[in-house]
């Protein structure tokens, strides 16, 4: 339970912040909803990755005992988000009744959006808590890299905001494509487009191969380094 | 090869990344460039058959590859070349700040180990079990295992293995930091264990310990055995390394 009402808290503050600085200029009509609806997917991101960076390396007691499989550590922490994300996703949908949100079926679509942004996030973190018990400033490193990047993802702001020749950078965040998606679902009130979910699709697909076999090459060697 | 072998480790290779001198970090890599990793050989060619029931002792100096060899047989290392095949259960290798969770008290430490190991289901006094072998109160298991002395989480980590009624029981030094009283005590569950048909695999560094214990015993130098026969022998044999 603690675990959720961090999960609420945070994004929850963000919102907060947000509001008193840009709501009265960002162009943005709902502007609680824009921000609310990709808050949550940020912080479902940052939480996993956060926690799971140092989850190979914090079970080495564990893993140097007994025979269970290592990839369980990575898989079980993004698990638990994952449930997290779903309740918090419920209680927002509650909440944003009065954010002006309009229900409508197509927002069952958001259950195949959070497994398609799991996969990502999962692949990513076998990525990370893997080179992390080699090289053990990953972990600062990615705390370093985590606010930059989500300011550069249009979650605060409009994506028009974003100068013209600074668009590639938008174009190229693995993230934001995710955020879209579920954005297109909560805020523009409509099923996504279909390239948007192979876009999804190809992204999350290619970072969990990436991910997976980064994992598995490095797996052996994992008791000799932690 | 008997029918009755339950450990068959043949022509075992192990090899790890060893971090280079100074390199820890991404930023060691680039600031010192020196390549991260060299390969380094821990077990060299080994090969060993235990029988049912059989009690080997396992000698050595430090850094031998006493314990790369005991987590080869139990499957958490995976050899780079050779077989080591298995016909039985292990109960978990709680060396001394291995397999305890620091974090966790004694009680979740039982919960989890056990659950890992499915054996709550077929045992519903095992923890009672576990909290009256280790003679550990009340009190004590409800303090996370970090604030244990190395004797106490000694006996609560030797008695969570005892708990799995596992086929092989593997004790890698645990015994070593107990009170006198505790080390009699496991001793004599040590042998009723064996009685029991249970196969032991014993590393220690007292020679009189593997003397009692087992019937066979190998002696391992730079990640090879270089003598194998009964246990009176290689104690001999691991006295004479001093």
């Amino acid at each position: 339970m603690v675990g959720f009402f961090w999960g609420f808290f945070k994004p929850l503050l963000y919102l907060l912040i947000f509001i008193v600085i840009f709501k009265s200029n960002s162009g943005i009509d709902h502007y609680i909803l824009y921000v609310t609806s990709g808050l949550i997917f940020w912080f479902f991101f940052s939480n996993v990755t956060g926690q799971t960076v140092g989850s190979i390396v914090g079970s080495a007691g564990l893993i140097k005992a007994l025979n269970i499989p290592t990839y369980f550590f990575p898989l079980s922490e993004m698990l638990s988000e994952m449930f997290n994300l779903i309740l918090t996703v419920m209680v927002f949908l509650v909440l944003m009744n009065w954010a002006g949100i309009i229900y409508g079926w197509h927002m069952l679509l958001i259950l195949p959006c959070i497994l398609l942004f799991s996969l990502f996030t999962l692949g990513l973190n076998l990525f990370l808590c893997s080179i992390n018990v080699f090289f053990r400033d990953i972990g600062i490193i990615w705390g370093t890299i985590q606010p930059a990047l989500f300011f550069l993802t249009p979650i605060a702001y409009a994506e028009s905001n974003i100068q013209p020749q600074y668009k590639l950078i938008v174009s190229l965040n693995p993230i934001y494509a995710f955020i879209k998606l579920g954005r297109s679902i909560f805020y523009d009130h409509a099923a996504p487009p279909a390239e948007m979910w192979i876009n999804c699709l190809i992204i999350s697909v290619a970072m969990y191969i990436t991910g997976h076999f980064v994992f598995y090459k490095l797996k052996n060697q994992f008791i000799s380094a932690i | 090869m008997s029918a009755n072998t339950i450990i068959k480790v043949d022509n075992v290779h192990v090899s790890f990344w060893q971090n280079n001198v100074g390199v820890y970090s991404l930023k060691d890599l680039i600031t010192q460039r020196k390549s991260p990793f060299k390969s380094k050989t821990i077990l060299n060619n080994i090969s060993v058959h235990i029988e049912r029931g059989e009690s080997m002792g396992i000698l050595g100096r430090n850094g031998s590859g006493k314990s790369t060899l005991l987590r080869t047989i139990a499957g958490i290392i995976k050899p780079d070349k050779g077989s080591v095949v298995v016909n039985g259960t292990f109960a978990p290798i709680l060396a001394i700040g291995a397999g305890l969770e620091q974090e966790l008290t004694g009680y979740e430490n039982i919960a989890m180990l056990l659950a890992l190991y499915g054996t709550e289901r077929k045992n519903s006094n095992a923890i009672e079990n576990i909290r009256d072998f280790s003679e550990l109160s009340d009190e004590v298991l409800r303090m996370p295992v970090k604030q244990y002395s190395s004797g106490m989480t000694a006996r609560l980590a030797f008695s969570i293995s005892l708990a799995n009624n596992a086929d092989i029981l593997i004790i890698d030094e645990v015994l070593a930091v107990g009170d006198q009283g505790f080390q009699a005590k496991c001793m004599d569950k040590i042998h009723q264990i064996k009685k029991q048909g249970t196969t032991i695999l014993f590393v220690s560094h007292f020679p009189e310990g593997v003397l009692a214990i087992c019937d066979n015993a190998i002696l391992m130098e730079a990640g090879q055995i270089t003598h194998r026969g009964t246990a009176k022998d290689i104690c001999e044999n691991y006295k004479q390394l001093f």
